[in-house]
């Protein structure tokens, strides 16, 4: 023991000389460097934590964002789905992208539960959205359309979704169908239920916290285009794989 | 006879499939699991019953899950039969998928190929007709087609040796084989052979797979043969007998009563939480931090074991809060059954906890798995904007009808008036109906608080006005109420708001009364009125009630209680446990919470503060 307390003693004294030789500009040099590559690591892990190329998909349980999903990754939904109990996450690359040669970035696509009882979950992904995919049934929109436009009202009024401008895309699904409704119609359906919305919960709020955002221009009728943040539609079939102005909005917004 | 087996993720996305062609289950039964049972936390009930609404067929559905893999195990089949083996066979599935399962694997025949044989081998006494589907590689889009007639003359081969006196496959199903090709390298033919042989031969089969080239950066899952089932199994269809969810939790109005009023909330921790999810990449990449906690802290897999000491305390700490003793047993059982069989090291998340509580890891888990848990049933999974329902009455012409009915003293008269005040607040026309006829000065009551909130009131009295009086006939309520909503009607109110008697749960006569006038009026709104100073009693009341209405009603779709309205909030401190029973055992959210016994005491249900409470 003491003998290697010796050594110890030794190698520390020797140390101490061979620092006190060096000339102190090095010595400050390489501490300064050092320090430097630590910030620009931290940096750098902070800009990517915040650069966000996340999509989520979201909307009423039931509308096949599921399906959606593994369309994205797979090309295909495999043997079908059923009601989501947890979110669905992955970093992949567009499956349709897949045959291109050149290294593409993969993207992560996030699929929310669309139950009443899990939308909790949709605020953890929010603040690293760089879109969101706000997916529609088609067939079944009217019986539900009040449900959906409160979801997509609470959507578009999200402190986060407002202040980073992410844009949003309806889709409206399963519009292989023939009774299922076109994307225009839905347009108009949910932009009258918005404004009816709008008047009934802002009459109401003055110090609302959550809702603390207006949408639209006051006195006029709600018009999606009215939105800071760009709002559009597009047509896709979740169970054919219709997904091209899908694939389209995602490239726009994750850049390749 | 087994109906269906289904393997699915908790993401959604079913991964196995065992159906019998022909015999597709009428209406939606997992679906319906899911959302009523395992969303509702009563994960460790035995068995759900499930009744297709049109088609009349009845379901018993038995499931079972594996935390690790998040995967879900669920069984179908006929309500009458009595099947003994179910569980066996889903304990038995869940080993041998368990094994060979693996989300990026390649070797997919493999899996169907044993669970084919655990499946005969489990239901074996049973007359299984057909087999299940095939699911194949899909290599590289191209599909080189099986034999058809090789196919017909395995199955038949397999029909006899099994002893299984049915018939082989109509031609219809195997069409539906057909179009399952697989990449040429699975051979049906062997695999029928190696079922009734029963022996795993793992070369030839996987060997003769060709794999995908791997791209770079990216995990690609299998492609399987997409055979599209929609005929026979839509698990999509958001047809559903209950009440679905429309819209979430949304703040309410604003105004001089609480109900308008944001509380605020102590948001250090949440926000530290919140923070901590948002700056970590996904979980996929694990970086150096994680493997070095990782060696720290170990890799203990939970068993049932460790958790029974962690969820007796849990438990008892939930009834000091005043959870009911079943719910707080019901809902522990349930978050074990979450828990069982994941490996402790998790996430990222659950380190970063751990380093801030350096404690019993076990106890961590079962904390933040708790937590998600009330959070979950807490949240309402229907609209509670009631503004939002009273315009959508008022542009149909019709007025809003809410009844508010509970068991004796629980402040239904004195919250009434709150909510009547409320109304007033954001413009709406208030009219009561005095339908408690039984208590002496519960109209009187009725009638100095429609006059200092200046509404109108209408009670037996106002008889003469509207209608024929007959003899014995206007004690009841149901008229009085009846008569209240076309006065309303007429005089184009807004929102009516019944008062009844209150009673007990288990008075007959008195529930029969109760159900009568809830039917004859089909009210918008059927608000239970509890007490949070209730304790277990919650639990009996809420069931009973319901099971009363829907017992005595005439109709087939009975009403059943909506929403619940908690009083007497601010006489508990942080005994808040009344609200998570009722919620629990109701499933009905709770719309409003009175907390004192003024005009302005009525406010909304802040469930992150109730879910902090009660785990403090």
């Amino acid at each position: 023991m003491e003998h290697l307390l010796q050594h110890v003693e030794q190698w520390k004294g020797d140390l101490e000389k061979w620092v006190r030789q060096l000339p102190p500009e090095q010595l400050y040099t390489a501490l300064v460097v050092l320090l430097l590559t630590v910030t620009f690591l931290l940096l750098g892990r902070l800009f990517k934590g915040t650069k966000s190329n996340t999509i989520v998909l979201a909307g009423l349980s039931g509308s096949g964002k599921t399906v959606l999903f593994y369309q994205l990754r797979d090309g295909s939904p495999h043997q079908g789905t059923v009601t989501s109990m947890e979110p669905n996450e992955d970093w992949f690359i567009l499956h349709s992208e897949s045959e291109k040669k050149n290294k593409i970035k993969p993207v992560r696509v996030v699929d929310v539960p669309g139950h009443p009882r899990l939308r909790p979950k949709l605020d953890e992904f929010l603040p690293q959205a760089a879109g969101i995919v706000f997916v529609v049934d088609a067939l079944d929109f009217l019986p539900n359309c009040r449900a959906v436009a409160e979801y997509l009202y609470d959507i578009l009024t999200k402190t986060n979704v407002v202040n980073k401008k992410i844009p949003v895309l309806i889709l409206c699904n399963k519009t292989d169908k023939v009774t299922a409704h076109s994307k225009e119609f839905i347009r108009k359906q949910l932009e009258k239920e918005i404004d009816k919305l709008r008047t009934s919960r802002t009459a109401v709020s003055t110090a609302d916290v959550t809702n603390e955002v207006t949408l639209g221009i006051a006195g006029e009728a709600f018009a999606f285009v009215q939105c800071h943040n760009k709002v559009s539609v597009a047509e896709a079939s979740g169970i054919k794989g219709e997904i091209t102005q899908l694939e389209q909005f995602i490239r726009e917004h994750v850049k390749p | 006879m087994l109906e269906e087996l289904l393997i699915f993720t908790r993401g959604g996305l079913i991964l196995w499939t065992c159906k019998e062609l022909g015999n597709a289950l009428k209406g939606s039964p997992i679906d319906t699991l899911i959302r009523s049972c395992l969303l509702e936390e009563r994960s460790a009930d035995a068995s759900y019953d499930y009744e297709a609404p049109s088609a009349g067929a009845a379901y018993t559905l038995k499931w079972t899950f594996h935390n690790e893999l998040n995967l879900v195990f669920v069984a179908v089949y006929q309500r009458i039969l009595r099947l003994l083996y179910v569980d066996d066979l889903l304990a038995a599935v869940k080993r041998e998928f368990a094994a060979i399962y693996d989300p990026r694997s390649v070797a997919r025949a493999e899996e169907m190929r044993k669970l084919k044989q655990v499946t005969a081998r489990g239901s074996g006494n049973t007359t299984i007709k057909k087999q299940g589907q095939l699911a194949g590689h899909k290599v590289s889009q191209r599909s080189s087609s099986d034999s058809g007639s090789g196919k017909d003359d395995a199955d038949g081969n397999l029909v006899k040796a099994n002893g299984m006196v049915n018939e082989s496959r109509a031609p219809g199903g195997m069409v539906k084989t057909d179009e399952s090709s697989d990449g040429g390298a699975f051979d049906v033919n062997k695999l029928q052979k190696l079922r009734s042989k029963g022996v795993k031969k793992t070369n030839t089969v996987v060997g003769k797979v060709p794999k995908a080239e791997p791209k770079k950066a990216t995990k690609k899952n299998r492609v399987w043969d997409d055979s599209p089932s929609e005929s026979q199994l839509d698990f999509t269809d958001p047809g559903d007998q209950r009440e679905e969810g429309e819209g979430e939790v949304v703040a309410a109005v604003q105004g001089e009563s609480m109900m308008d009023k944001e509380e605020e909330l102590s948001s250090d921790s949440d926000d530290e939480v919140d923070e901590v999810r948002e700056n970590t990449q996904p979980s996929s990449k694990k970086g150096w931090f994680t493997s070095v906690l990782q060696s720290i802290s170990g890799n203990t897999v939970l068993e049932k074991s460790d958790l029974k000491p962690a969820l007796k305390a849990l438990k008892d700490r939930l009834m000091t809060k005043n959870v009911a003793e079943e719910i707080a047993e019901k809902l522990c059982e349930s978050v074990a059954a979450s828990l069982e069989g994941k490996s402790s090291d998790h996430s990222l998340e659950s380190h970063l906890l751990f380093i801030r509580y350096p404690c019993n890891i076990i106890w961590l888990f079962l904390q933040t798995a708790m937590e998600e848990a009330l959070l979950r049933i807490l949240t309402p999974k229907r609209s509670i904007d009631i503004l939002r329902d009273v315009h959508v009455a008022k542009d149909q012409g019709k007025p809003y009808v809410i009844v508010f009915v509970g068991v004796n003293g629980v402040g239904k008269s004195t919250n009434l008036a709150k909510v009547a005040y409320w109304l007033q607040q954001h413009e709406l026309k208030v009219m009561m109906a005095a339908c408690d006829t039984f208590r002496s000065g519960a109209v009187e009551q009725l009638r100095t608080h429609a006059r200092r909130l200046q509404v109108s009131l209408i009670t037996l009295e106002e008889f003469p006005k509207c209608a024929d009086i007959r003899e014995g006939y206007e004690k009841d309520p149901a008229i009085v109420a009846k008569e209240a909503i076309q006065e309303a009607a007429r005089n184009h109110s807004d929102v009516v708001l019944v008062d009844t008697a209150g009673r007990m749960q288990d008075n007959e006569p008195l529930m029969r009364a109760l159900s009568k006038l809830i039917n004859l009026n089909q009210p918008d709104l059927v608000l239970f009125v509890g007490e949070a100073l209730v304790g277990n009693d919650a639990v009996d009341q809420l069931t009973k009630f319901d099971q009363k209405l829907a017992d005595l009603s005439m109709t087939p779709n009975a009403r059943l209680i909506d929403g619940i309205l908690l009083t007497k909030f601010d006489t508990i401190d942080d005994k808040v446990g009344a609200a998570l029973s009722m919620v629990y055992i109701s499933g009905s959210p709770v719309m409003f919470v009175g907390c004192g016994q003024s005009y302005a005491d009525l406010k909304k249900l802040n469930v992150k503060s109730i879910v902090k409470t009660l785990l403090k």
